[in-house]
């Protein structure tokens, strides 16, 4: 397992230095008070991981990846592993990043609202993926690009036709009620998605032939 | 005798191909080269032994135990190169090594590095700068690394040229003499399996068309080169296949002592694999 996870990372290095970029970049904005792009962040590394699979898909990687020790068994669940590890680590790095823009420039420092931001971003780019990496392990990379866009488009339009047609104080009254439990109902129910995603994708892989 | 892959009976159908009745042993220790033309189920039959193709019909067995069942416990002690098939070309040879450490519990890092070396291949370049030839190594490189009891490869020296085949070929021997390995070899380069595979099992259009030892086909088989009347001659039970060229008939035949026997023709040749699968091929019967 640890193998696969290792391999889906060393694909991605080439990457490190985009993201070394955008993190100073933001960090400058963010100094300089001009624009918040944190979000931008785990939704490119998302989009990184999403590439591997054009790579994967090249060299008929998961074909031979069967041949290795327990290769179909891990190597999707090591896709999502890496992914998610990156998506955690982009993240934990984006949070630091905004506390210490917040007191650099002398702000209160609200760590609520870093949390808050922090786990929204976190929870779109689980949601991207919940949906992406079973329709790649289904149709394959190429055909799951289509897709990429309409889920994304979709959850745009969706968001929009949400924020004109529902009543946001009724929403807003219930997650006041569950205030204290926000957070963990939040992150239960990102485990939840990714894991039920996970079996989607893990079982695709498993009857699948090359 | 002890047998390392057993395949018995498989079948599998395509909507324009399939595979029937495909049947062999390969003892352990020894090389089967695994021949036919392009299309003929080398790479179908390959992936059904490794389960990349899973709803087949038959069965294989490997160091005894069921492909399917017992796949975790197999995996182990199998090295395989396949037809275009291997790592994302943007890892290195490094990260190849840096994967498999925690892949194979056999890993041998020195004895990767070390053929990285005796084929000069650089470790820290992506994979997408090598040549084809380049590449096909390094996929051999790392089917060996882990000492494996079975090397399963698939076309292993297509794409090289006749040095490095030679390289391979050599590699391949030089295992045989140190470590306890069995291969199996598909590939349409007839030629390198003449001096190195014990066994040879041929496959054309999805059946398997004879299976035997290499001294058995290289000694017994024959061609007979004769004119049309001494061709008449010859009853329709005592050839394989025929071949009418220009100026000679091309006979088929299974046993030259038998045939000499029966027969006053005095031009029989030795065979070739690539004759034997010519003839076997393009052959009439």
């Amino acid at each position: 397992m640890i193998g696969f996870i290792k391999k889906d990372l060393a694909m991605i290095k080439s990457n490190f230095k985009l993201l070394g970029i955008l993190i100073v970049t933001y960090s400058i904005l963010g100094l300089l008070g001009k624009l918040d792009i944190s979000f931008l962040l785990p939704f490119i590394t998302v989009m990184i991981m999403i590439s591997t699979f054009s790579y994967d898909n090249y060299n008929n990687w998961d074909a031979y990846s069967i041949c290795l020790p327990k290769g179909r068994k891990n190597s999707v669940k090591a896709k999502y592993l890496a992914t998610i590890i990156m998506i955690l680590v982009i993240s934990f790095i984006t949070g630091i990043i905004s506390l210490l823009i917040s007191y650099l420039n002398f702000k209160v420092i609200n760590y609520e609202q870093i949390l808050i931001t922090l786990l929204g971003t976190i929870f779109g780019t689980l949601l991207v993926i919940t949906f992406m990496y079973p329709i790649i392990y289904k149709y394959g990379i190429e055909k799951a690009r289509i897709s990429i866009f309409l889920i994304i488009f979709g959850l745009f339009i969706l968001i929009g036709f949400i924020s004109k047609y529902i009543d946001f104080t009724f929403i807003s009254n219930i997650l006041s009620l569950l205030e204290y439990y926000i957070i963990p109902i939040i992150i239960i129910l990102m485990i939840l998605m990714v894991y039920i995603s996970y079996k989607i994708s893990a079982r695709i892989f498993w009857k699948k032939e090359f | 005798m002890e047998y390392v892959l057993e395949v018995k009976n498989l079948c599998k159908n395509y909507d324009n191909f399939a595979l029937k009745n495909i049947s062999f042993n390969l003892p352990k220790g020894m090389i089967m080269g695994f021949i036919g033309e392009n299309g003929a189920g080398k790479t179908t039959t390959i992936k059904a032994i490794l389960n990349i193709i899973k709803s087949y019909q038959g069965d294989i067995k490997i160091f005894g135990l069921d492909n399917k069942e017992s796949i975790e416990k197999i995996e182990e002690n199998i090295g395989v190169v396949l037809d275009d098939m291997f790592f994302p070309e943007i890892l290195t040879p490094k990260d190849i090594n840096n994967i498999m450490q925690s892949m194979y519990k056999n890993w041998d890092t020195q004895l990767f590095n070390n053929y990285l070396k005796e084929f000069s291949l650089r470790d820290n370049k992506p994979i997408k700068t090598f040549s084809k030839g380049m590449r096909k190594k390094l996929e051999l490189i790392t089917a060996l690394a882990h000492h494996p009891k079975l090397l399963i490869l698939d076309e292993p020296t297509s794409g090289l040229d006749p040095v490095a085949r030679k390289e391979v070929m050599h590699i391949f021997q030089s295992i045989l003499e140190k470590e306890e390995c069995t291969i199996f070899l598909s590939s349409h380069i007839t030629s390198d399996l003449e001096s190195i595979a014990d066994y040879i099992t041929f496959i054309n259009d999805g059946e398997i068309i004879l299976s035997k030892t290499t001294n058995e086909l290289l000694e017994q088989y024959g061609i007979v080169k004769c004119k049309e009347a001494d061709f008449q001659k010859i009853a329709q039970g005592d050839y394989l296949r025929y071949k009418k060229t220009k100026y000679e008939y091309q006979v088929l035949i299974e046993n030259i002592k038998d045939f000499q026997k029966k027969y006053n023709i005095a031009i029989i040749d030795k065979i070739t694999l690539d004759d034997l699968m010519f003839l076997m091929i393009k052959g009439d019967k």
